[in-house]
């Protein structure tokens, strides 16, 4: 996929010869791209079920928050092993995690994820204390805390990552144009799925708009993702 | 514990390991931790009327519900068996609630003993000659042995029937707490031949004549298990209860929630705590029709 935008971001951009992007910063706009509508897919199921709860949605192909949890379940990494820390007493975070959606000890048992106010006012409770059976856990500056603390082994997690940074890769030069290579080692394609294709170019392009100073490249990106908001709506 | 056990040696020898019991009749009951996952599971979620819970809140609600059983439905009730020494104390169990009964042991026989609600105990405040509050080092009040107690702690010895029995001595008179309302105009809720008790800042006193007695103490607890969470069931014919419960305290404390809603929660709730005690009361077609059979009975 990341050529055929590659391709067509560069046929817009050199009509009227409004510039043109090398490929390192081809792949930077792309980065940023993909990250955006990455992250627009969470805001996008929010409304989804809103609107599916208002019974604006139906089942089957009009199941939308089904759909979008589709593309978001693709950037699932689950069962990822922590490793714990004994001197802070911290279980280490995913490096690469954009949300934990859960934190499992010994396969079975899920551990709640709590605020550290919470976690104080649990610890002190004695009805409510957290123990193998229902154990908490607290985000603590770059790991997890997990409570009660015996717990220093077999926690895993299921988390959503951040999409890897897209990489359009060359081998030589043609006519002055490099040549795309698939086969490069550090070769890497957009992970969002084809149908995204379209946004990442809109998205490529006001962001080269706004590199090259072409205010009507900008405008007429956003024009377009306004009129494919509107249509989804 | 499951409430499916597979295969069925399991079951019956719980695989070998002692205590090989513990998994009989386990199937009437539902642990604590389904409760939570199934009600999660089933009764939480984005198009559902409960969403952005925590577990933790779950467990909490569960916990209540199921204490709420054990108050007004289980009627689950301990029994243990304890020797009364001479001090006349019985410290109560670490998962104590209320009592039941509190029974005597006379020849193999059970018998039932009555509350003294009369006769109380008192911390002794440590006064000095001039009648002031005394402190230790830390600034607390110090207490010692109430007199109450000393002067019940007292032992007759003497002509009559109460040789060696403990009780109070009040101006050399012998007074035995058991001859309470035993004469004319005797208070009737009180009337009682044998030994009494009371339940005092989380001991059981006894009067006099329970010293080297054994004691049954029948009592209900709150189902809690000594915080051992994976201890903690409920039984199948209240499970349905249990997750109204959570769901009418979950909806109740939630913004946003419309009144009806929540009323026809608690409806729910109400509805199924009734189903749930006329399940747990054990009604038997059977046992009615022994019942009734003694209908033509004669009284002499």
């Amino acid at each position: 996929m990341i050529n055929n935008v590659r391709n067509t971001v560069l046929t817009i951009l050199s009509k009227d010869n409004r510039g043109y992007l090398t490929p390192a910063e081809f792949n930077l706009l792309a980065d940023q791209a993909q990250k955006e509508i990455f992250e627009n897919y969470f805001y996008q199921y929010s409304t989804a079920l809103a609107k599916q709860n208002a019974r604006l949605h139906g089942s089957g192909y009009s199941d939308i928050p089904a759909r979008i949890a589709e593309v978001i379940d693709l950037f699932m990494v689950p069962g990822e092993a922590l490793v714990y820390d004994s001197l802070t007493d911290l279980f280490a975070a995913p490096t690469d995690y954009y949300k934990i959606e859960s934190i499992i000890y010994d396969d079975v048992t899920e551990i709640d994820y709590v605020t550290k106010q919470e976690a104080r006012m649990l610890n002190s409770a004695k009805m409510t204390k957290p123990n193998v059976t229902f154990p908490i856990y607290t985000l603590d500056g770059e790991g997890i805390r997990v409570y009660p603390d015996i717990i220093v082994a077999d926690v895993s997690a299921d988390y959503i990552r951040y999409p890897l940074a897209p990489k359009w890769t060359w081998v030589s030069l043609s006519g002055g144009e490099p040549v795309f290579d698939q086969s490069a080692l550090d070769y890497q394609d957009f992970e969002l799925p084809l149908s995204d294709e379209n946004n990442l170019i809109i998205k490529i392009l006001q962001y080269a708009g706004l590199t090259i100073r072409e205010a009507d490249i900008v405008q007429a990106a956003k024009s377009e993702e306004v009129q494919d908001k509107q249509e989804k709506n | 514990m499951s409430n499916y056990i597979s295969p069925a040696e399991q079951y019956y020898t719980n695989g070998g390991v002692p205590p090989t019991d513990s998994n009989w009749g386990e199937y009437q009951y539902v642990v604590l931790a389904d409760i939570v996952n199934q009600f999660i599971a089933n009764y939480v979620g984005n198009d559902k009327m409960i969403n952005n819970v925590k577990r933790n809140q779950v467990v909490f609600e569960a916990k209540q519900a199921i204490k709420l059983l054990n108050f007004d439905a289980l009627r689950s009730v301990k029994a243990i068996e304890l020797l009364v020494t001479s001090n006349l104390k019985l410290i109560l169990p670490p998962d104590y609630v209320n009592y039941v009964r509190v029974s005597i042991e006379i020849d193999g026989q059970l018998r039932v003993l009555s509350e003294d609600r009369r006769t109380n105990t008192a911390v002794k405040y440590i006064q000095d000659n001039a009648g002031n509050v005394t402190f230790d080092v830390n600034g607390n009040i110090v207490t010692g042995i109430s007199d109450l107690d000393k002067h019940r702690l007292g032992q007759y010895t003497g002509p009559g029937p109460y040789n060696g029995c403990m009780g109070w001595c009040i101006d050399g008179n012998w007074y035995f707490s058991y001859a309470i309302g035993g004469r004319f105009g005797m208070e009737t809720s009180e009337a009682n031949a044998g030994p009494m008790f009371r339940v005092n800042n989380g001991v059981i006193d006894f009067s006099s004549a329970m010293a080297d007695r054994l004691v049954v103490l029948e009592y209900i607890s709150d189902g809690m298990q000594n915080g051992d969470d994976t201890l903690v069931t409920v039984h199948q014919f209240a499970e349905e209860f249990v997750y109204r419960y959570i769901k009418w305290k979950l909806l109740s404390n939630k913004v946003g929630v419309n009144l009806y809603d929540k009323k026809l929660a608690r409806d729910e709730k109400q509805a199924e705590f009734r189903n749930a005690k006329l399940r747990l009361s054990n009604l038997h077609p059977s046992r009615l029709l022994m019942s009734l059979r003694g209908q033509n009975k004669w009284i002499k």
